[in-house]
């Protein structure tokens, strides 16, 4: 049994031909919430991107190496498979806004097949919705375009959308970023609670060592396309061994 | 003393408002001339004026609305699935070469259109048909429609491809579920643009068609295969019957100018209403 949902294999990554990741070996741990911390263009989003292949949908990008994901390599198998049990919440909240808030929720159930009935349906976005903290505040206006929500009901609507999968991976690409402290902390306690009681794994990505130390089980600290130190967020955030890291964390360069 | 600023501000919403009303008063004074026109003419000879074929409009009436169905069922599946083509494999040779006929067809005089489809068409089957000139009012269509769903689903931010990719949608679940769903009221704008562009045209119907103003395309015993005989079309009727000397004449032009508007107007309106507009 592999104790690593994720883990890559020397990944490098060019996008029109400039070298972006360079030779990373990244693993994140079972039921845990590794964060991947680093500077504005370090490569962060795109470490995030290649352990879902959604950096195939940007054209001239290259991929070498191995991304595995329960010890199976994912770029020989369907990245559309792969996408369905690796969600991911995106920087910029962005709900489907020709949909209602109920849809938002439903359309991935419903694609892939998951359930059989309304019922059914009706239950998983209720918990998806629950899970995301989103609940109480749109059960008496499902119906309603996603639009007329705030940035961070938004966002929050976002991640139950990537939860309604009950995926086994989620990943957050800086999902507090663009969005009030009180919501952002709403997001950080919700993801906490899935992992505790879902078991999900999660790589959360973010530039602020606060949030990292907040959030973290263990920590990935990427600079200029290389993954500098990785460890338990206690010993990343106690004595890094890396100066870069120690630097960063001191708030010295980002 | 008024602050300059203020003064400039002023004086440039006042040039814009005035050039505003400017722009849109001949449009104001088009279509009122043609309802007053119109509603006299139907008011002097009565409904007669619009259903008869003798000594009214009727079959020019008839062929419009069977040229608008024939000519939106050719063209708008067509025009809307090479849009989402060309905008969503925009590096594709096969796109790249698509959107450079497209965008030539957009160029060519309409008069030539009816041309071509008389070479092709009207001549190896010896007669006019409505068909004919559906087929080159279709070709009418094409162009203008594509490029507005191309540029529609363009419109639509990345953000929202990138989301219905990160949950597992195929590329056509993406595409169709998503980026046009959003881009529905621009693509439904589009299809009417191109649709009253078409529908207003003459001249891809002079040697399509056959003018066929006194009888009603109903030659067959199969209803479908009526649209091989010859009909007429109201804008046709109104360019030819305008340059008559009889007053009749153009009284049958006005009123055939009010049902066109009407009908125009009423197509509009519901689509408007139909397709709701998404907010992003
Ligand atoms: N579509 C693209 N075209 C060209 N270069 C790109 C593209 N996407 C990313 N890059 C480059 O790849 C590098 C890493 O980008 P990435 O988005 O992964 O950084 P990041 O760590 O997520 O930054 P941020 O904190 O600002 O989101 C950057 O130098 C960027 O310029
Ligand atoms: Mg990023």
């Amino acid at each position: 049994m592999e104790r690593d949902a994720v883990r890559t294999e020397n990944l490098n990554v060019w996008i029109h031909g400039k070298h972006v990741l360079k030779n990373i070996n990244f693993r994140a741990a079972v039921s845990a919430i590794t964060v991947i911390m680093g500077p504005s263009g370090s490569g962060k989003s795109t470490l995030l991107r290649s352990i879902n292949r959604l950096i195939e949908i940007v054209p001239g990008t290259k991929v070498e190496g191995k991304v595995y994901i329960f010890g199976r390599d994912i770029y020989s198998d369907d990245p559309y498979r792969v996408r369905r049990y690796v969600t991911m919440v995106s920087q910029t909240p962005n709900p489907f806004p020709h949909m209602s808030i109920y849809e938002n929720v439903a359309i991935g159930p419903k694609l892939h097949r998951l359930v059989r009935s309304k019922e059914e349906l009706d239950k998983i976005v209720r918990w998806a919705l629950e899970k995301a903290m989103l609940w109480d505040e749109v059960k008496d206006r499902l119906n309603d375009p996603p639009t007329r929500l705030s940035g961070g009901q938004q966002q929050r609507l976002c991640l139950a959308r990537a939860l309604a999968l009950k995926p086994r991976i989620l990943l957050l690409d800086e999902p507090t970023a663009n969005i009030d402290p009180v919501n952002a902390r709403k997001i950080e306690e919700a993801i906490k609670m899935l992992v505790k009681e879902e078991g999900i794994t999660v790589i959360f990505v973010t530039h602020t060592p606060a949030q990292a130390v907040r959030v973290a089980d263990f920590i990935a600290f990427i600079y200029n396309g290389e993954l500098v130190e990785y460890g338990p967020a206690r010993e990343i955030a106690l004595n890094p061994r890396h100066r870069l890291t120690e630097m960063y964390l001191r708030g010295e360069i980002g | 003393m008024a602050d300059p600023r203020i003064i400039k501000e002023k004086i440039f919403l006042v040039t814009i408002f005035a050039l505003t009303i400017l722009g849109i008063l001949p449009v104001f004074h088009v279509l009122a001339e043609v309802i007053i026109k119109g509603s006299e003419a139907i008011a002097k000879h009565g409904l007669g004026i619009l259903t008869s074929t003798s000594n009214g409009i009727l079959a020019s009436l008839v062929g419009s609305a069977i040229l608008s169905i024939l000519a939106s069922l050719l063209g708008i599946p067509l025009a809307i699935a090479a849009g989402l083509f060309v905008a969503e494999f925009s590096d594709t040779k096969l796109a790249k070469i698509t959107r450079v006929v497209s965008r030539s067809l957009l160029e060519v005089p309409t008069v030539l259109l009816g041309m071509l489809v008389y070479i092709i068409m009207v001549v190896p089957m010896g007669s006019f048909s409505l068909l004919a000139g559906a087929i080159a009012l279709a070709l009418v269509m094409l162009p203008y429609v594509m490029v507005h769903v191309e540029q529609a689903i363009e419109s639509v931010p990345p953000i929202y491809r990138e989301a219905g990719y990160s949950i597992g949608m195929t590329r056509a679940e993406v595409l169709l579920g998503v980026v046009a769903g959003i881009a529905r009221r621009g693509i439904a704008t589009g299809v009417l643009m191109g649709f009253a562009k078409a529908m207003g045209e003459t001249a891809p119907l002079l040697f399509t068609i056959g003018a066929a103003r006194t009888t009603l395309p109903c030659s067959h015993s199969i209803p479908l295969a009526n649209v091989l005989d010859p009909g007429d079309a109201v804008p046709l009727m109104i360019f030819q019957y305008a340059q008559m000397p009889q007053k009749m004449y153009h009284d049958m032009a006005w009123a055939g100018s009010l049902i066109l508007v009407a009908a125009f107007l009423a197509v509009f309106i519901a689509v408007r209403l139909l397709v709701k507009e998404v907010k992003t």
